[in-house]
């Protein structure tokens, strides 16, 4: 190799140093420009770094392209993979793909809500049950999608229906969709306050919103969304009008189930909350304990004993059967949880680099449909040893009934809040007094405090009434469950 | 306008080189072939379509920057067509002009001829054109003038086949930009002070994928015009810085 | 005469990066070209001569030294107005016809239209580029056509100083004439020819004055001419009688001498005094085998004085 010996002419050495200057300076401008750059590419390129951290089985190669600037058509390519897997069944794969695929972008917001989905639903044993398990990831992987998209409302609306339908904690499914009612979201010009889907929340959010409000016994709060339901309906079917469009069929029916629906809790709250309507009360026969039931002139009858009287029989090893009696209409259920003694419904979990459960644990949800007054179910968990491992030497079998999770007509029966039921064993009766769980309270002048109710305008809510159970805890062992030893009356507990 | 000139003719030849022609048919393939990823995934179609369509833009204009502009002053080296041109009243600073703005010219036609394309699949597709996607095919044009910038200044003093990989490289260092951004608030001193000297000094490409927000239509950015307009800002400026380093070199550069 | 090319100590060296060994490409060199003239720059391959071409060019730089081109530094933008380079073994945008190729070379020189297509015409036909090629791409033309394409490039600008290298080199013979023709005729349009070459005939016919280059040093330069002066004659004759003529023959060339006892030869200056030898060898009865007038050529120079600084 050889280099030239030069002597420079006179006139490229002067003007380097001037081209020297302006390069210093320009990449001063630009360095100065990267800073002014930096805090909204951030809000582009979120969760970048992260995708370093996983593998999840995936090829080398395929992790250069996300980091050339080819991520989003990465998690779109992959997502169509998915998609095959799904189809094939292969769930198991789905898993590593969701995460990856949230990982490159970040804002792939039908991943977040279909994995979550995926998580909480598909994973089931052989009758069908849900593994419970799958719901911490798929609630982190949720929370995870809002935190990286806060104005998209989808996830927050997966949120709220995961905890409405599956999960059923009606307090984290009102946030969530509260949350996702507020925003923030504006439309593609910028524009705030819309009320467009998918720029803001769509119309179902409000009227899942109501059915949680129901579901919490705040019946003002309830109808206050139904009206809110309708008022947007009725201002879509306007503006269609008003453009000379054809009225729309699926509008019109929308607007009349959310009529239905108002009706009905204003029917509800009419009949449940006031004294009109009621038997005449008989002052004699005073609520038992735990009952805030109306009192007053007009209002009368005793809360009704559902006498749950369950009892379990191990018929094989991990195959219960749990029978009784529960004094009810037919059509109710009662809820039967058996889990390690220490699970925790919602415990903190890592997501970072995937979904994984822990194996150890055991949950299963199920519950026994009541005819004529009994009940009787048979819960094979033998089949799913890796669901069901009973790993640990204490479980919890819960039996319980809870009016505002039974279906509509039998809650009408008992109140939102369980006033009009009882169990003659005292012992069963469960007050859930948490702040949250509270629902609307009687209306003044009937046994409460609350507003008194011209009969037209929905007072608002005054919460204090506590959610009234009925409720049985077992304290059994691997042994038990096993069937080494019966499980007889003497294994039930205090509840807690 | 001798750098005119040099661009004029440097199109010319440029366009008359097969491997171009063959990654501008294989973008505008894969461009077509998003309807079809689409169609297997019906509830996200419109997702593919976009993010494919615009990674295909992207690919395709990288390699097609990269190789027109890697050979854009070898080639003229090579064949001594360099001694005409140079010993006519023509100024060093005015040939890497021409040969910066014939590349530019030609990255401008591929990914304008694929911007179209992707444009018209859009349209073809979701019934109307959001006026983002104009923004994120502009946006990667803007990234291909700074690759370009880039190579042009490599190929004043290396071979193609080294340019190709210092190009290559220096875009996907440039593609980390949140990676070395985070690195800037490093605890650990000497992580610090490169990823600072990295996200400040190196051209930072990353700035310009802007396909998430384009691709999801609820991801929104705060301030989206001022955002382009400071990215198209920083590309003309590095730009610039780039070639008048190519012509300090060149300025030197025996031929 | 003013000097259209005026070189001072021009050296160009090179380093051997590993070995930090010196390589001197030009040394020292010093030469005046006179306007107007064809000079010859001779060397064989490698001996610095388009090392030279490039600097005044500006194309590299010099070690050291300094030249002025037609009156103004080296280098110097505004004087490549007037100057033309026809490089050896260009290989010219393949794609393009002879017509286009021009074309963008005026434009280099800002010359607009319609004065451009003018001055392209006019090239192309001063160089015999047959007209059915002008549209034609560059791609199918032979290597004489290529060659005249390169001179048109070099005369668009109507340049008073041309530097040309190895114009003729590798052309069948009918071209490599006309192309020297055309060289030779810029002469008489008042340019200056800097003429690199080894194709020391052609040199010969066209040039006033050359310059030897070897290993970078300049080793001779001045009229042709007087560089081939000492030309000489020499006559070979056969007979046994000539040993009685040699004293006679002494007086007119003293190296006459007599091998093989019968094989005379006799070496003259000049021929002048070619017939009174002719006349002594006959009055001898001796054969004459050859008379053969010896012209000192180019070549012979050239062979001499490389020879001669290789040798020493």
């Amino acid at each position: 190799m050889q280099k030239a010996v030069k002597k420079m002419p006179a006139s490229v050495n002067r003007r380097t140093a001037p081209m020297a200057v302006a390069v210093v300076a320009l990449l001063g401008v630009t360095a100065l420009l990267q800073k002014a750059i930096d805090p909204t590419a951030r809000q582009i390129h979120m969760g970048e770094k992260n995708i370093s951290q996983v593998s999840g089985g995936l090829n080398n190669e395929f992790m250069l392209l996300p980091l050339l600037g080819f991520r989003e058509a990465a998690a779109g390519l992959l997502w169509v993979r998915c998609d095959e897997f799904f189809h094939s069944g292969d769930y198991d794969a789905i898993l590593p793909l969701v995460r990856i695929i949230t990982l490159l972008d970040p804002h792939a917001e039908n991943v977040y809500v279909t994995g979550a989905w995926h998580l909480s639903y598909n994973f089931t044993d052989a009758n069908e049950r849900s593994d419970r398990r799958y719901i911490a990831p798929s609630e982190a992987l949720l929370d995870e999608g809002i935190a990286n998209n806060p104005e998209i409302p989808d996830i927050k609306f997966e949120k709220g229906w995961q905890n409405f339908d599956k999960i059923k904690n009606y307090t984290e499914a009102e946030k969530a969709l509260q949350d996702c009612i507020a925003g923030p979201h504006h439309d593609e010009t910028g524009v705030k306050g819309t009320d467009d889907y998918p720029f803001a929340a769509p119309l179902k959010t409000l009227h899942l919103l109501a059915h949680t409000y129901e579901k919490q016994a705040r019946l003002p709060e309830a109808l206050e969304e139904w009206q809110k339901a309708l008022a947007r309906t009725e201002k879509i079917m306007a503006d269609d009008k008003a453009a000379g469009r054809q009225q729309n069929y699926a509008n019109k029916q929308m607007w009349f189930a959310e009529k239905h629906n108002y009706a009905e809790d204003l029917q509800r709250y009419h009949n449940r909350y006031t004294t009109t309507g009621h038997d005449a009360i008989n002052p004699s026969n005073p609520p038992l304990p735990g009952v805030l039931w109306p009192t007053g002139p007009g209002i009368s009858p005793q809360p009704w004993d559902v006498a749950l009287r369950p009892a379990i029989d191990v018929k094989r090893p991990k195959v219960l059967r749990v029978y009784g009696r529960f004094n009810t209409a037919d059509g109710s259920r009662i809820d039967c949880r058996i889990t390690d003694w220490f699970y925790k419904d919602r415990p903190l979990v890592d997501i970072k680099n995937s979904f994984q459960v822990n194996m150890a644990e055991t949950i299963l949800v199920d519950s026994c449909a009541v005819r004529k007054g009994k009940f009787d179910r048979e819960m094979d968990m033998s089949k799913d040893p890796k669901m069901y491992s009973f790993s640990v030497p204490t479980y919890k079998i819960v039996l319980s009934y809870n009016p505002r999770t039974t279906s509509p007509h039998l809650t009408d029966r008992f109140g939102w809040s369980g006033e009009g039921m009882t169990d003659s064993d005292l012992t069963h009766v469960y007050l859930d007094n948490r702040e949250p769980l509270l629902g609307t309270a009687l209306i003044a002048g009937q046994g409460a405090t609350g507003p008194i109710w011209d009969g037209v305008t929905v007072p608002w809510a005054n919460h204090s009434q506590p959610v009234r159970m009925v409720k049985v805890t077992y304290k059994v062992s691997r042994k038990q469950i096993m069937g080494e030893a019966p499980i007889t009356a003497k294994d039930i507990v205090p509840n807690d | 306008m001798v750098p005119l000139a040099i661009a004029r003719q440097t199109v010319r030849e440029a366009l008359r080189r097969r491997v171009m022609w063959i990654f501008l048919i294989c973008g505008v393939f894969l461009i077509a072939l998003g309807p079809v990823f689409g169609f297997l995934s019906p509830k996200d179609s419109q997702t593919v379509l976009r993010s494919l369509g615009l990674a295909a833009i992207l690919l395709a204009g990288l390699f097609i920057t990269i190789v027109t502009c890697i050979y854009l002053i070898p080639v003229e080296i090579e064949r001594r067509t360099i001694y005409t041109i140079l010993s006519k009243p023509v100024q060093r600073f005015e040939f890497v002009l021409g040969k910066f703005l014939g590349g530019f010219a030609v990255v401008f036609i591929n990914i304008a001829a694929m911007g179209i394309v992707f444009l018209l699949m859009i349209r073809f597709q979701e019934g109307k054109v959001p006026a983002d996607m104009y923004k994120g095919v502009f946006l990667t044009f803007f990234q291909m003038m700074l690759l370009a910038a880039l190579t042009i200044f490599f190929s004043t003093f290396a071979t193609p086949v080294l340019n190709f990989f210092m190009s290559f490289g220096i875009f996907i260092v440039g593609n980390l930009s949140s990676v070395t951004e985070s690195l800037t608030t490093s605890r650990v001193k000497a992580t610090q002070v490169a990823g600072t000297l990295i996200h400040y000094l190196l051209p930072n490409f990353g700035n310009f994928n802007i396909q998430n927000t384009l691709i999801h239509p609820t991801q929104e950015i705060t301030n989206p015009d001022v955002f382009i307009r400071q990215n198209i800002l920083y590309a003309l400026i590095y730009s610039a810085v780039l070639l008048i380093l190519a012509v300090i070199i060149f300025d030197r550069r025996e031929v | 005469m003013a000097a259209a090319i005026s070189i001072q100590g021009l050296t160009k060296k090179y380093v051997d990066v590993w070995q930090k060994q010196e390589v001197v490409a030009v040394n020292n060199l010093n030469l005046e070209v006179q306007e107007g003239e064809i000079f010859g720059f001779l060397g064989r391959n490698g001996a610095g001569k388009t090392t030279t071409i490039k600097m005044l060019l500006g194309l590299i730089f010099p070690t050291d030294g300094d030249a002025t081109l037609l009156g103004k530094p080296m280098g110097d933008n505004e004087v490549k107005r007037e100057l033309a380079y026809l490089p050896e073994e260009t290989y010219f945008y393949d794609s393009m016809t002879g017509w286009d190729i021009l074309d963008y070379y005026a434009r280099l020189f800002k010359i607009p239209e319609p004065e451009r297509s003018r001055r392209v015409q006019i090239c192309l036909e001063k160089v015999r580029l047959q007209p059915d090629a002008w549209r034609r791409s560059i791609r199918g033309y032979s290597k004489g056509m290529r060659q005249r394409t390169g001179i048109a490039q070099a005369l668009i600008n109507d340049p008073k100083l041309l530097f040309l290298d190895e114009p003729t080199s590798g052309l069948d013979p009918i071209a490599h004439a006309e192309l020297r023709d055309i060289v030779a005729s810029l002469k008489d349009e008042g340019k200056t020819v800097f003429l690199s070459s080894h194709q020391l005939a052609d040199v010969e016919l066209i040039c006033s004055r050359v310059a030897i280059i070897h290993r970078g040093k300049l080793l001779t330069e001045g009229k042709i001419s007087d560089l081939v002066a000492g030309d000489y004659a020499e006559v070979v004759a056969q007979g046994k009688e000539l040993n009685s003529v040699i004293g006679q023959l002494k007086e007119f060339a003293p190296g006459s001498e007599i091998t093989g006892g019968d094989t005379l030869r006799v070496t003259l200056p000049d021929d002048e005094k070619i017939n009174a030898v002719i006349d002594v060898v006959r009055g001898a009865k001796a054969k004459i085998i050859s008379v053969v007038p010896h012209k000192r050529t180019l070549e012979d120079v050239f062979v001499e004085t490389v020879r001669k600084e290789d040798g020493s």
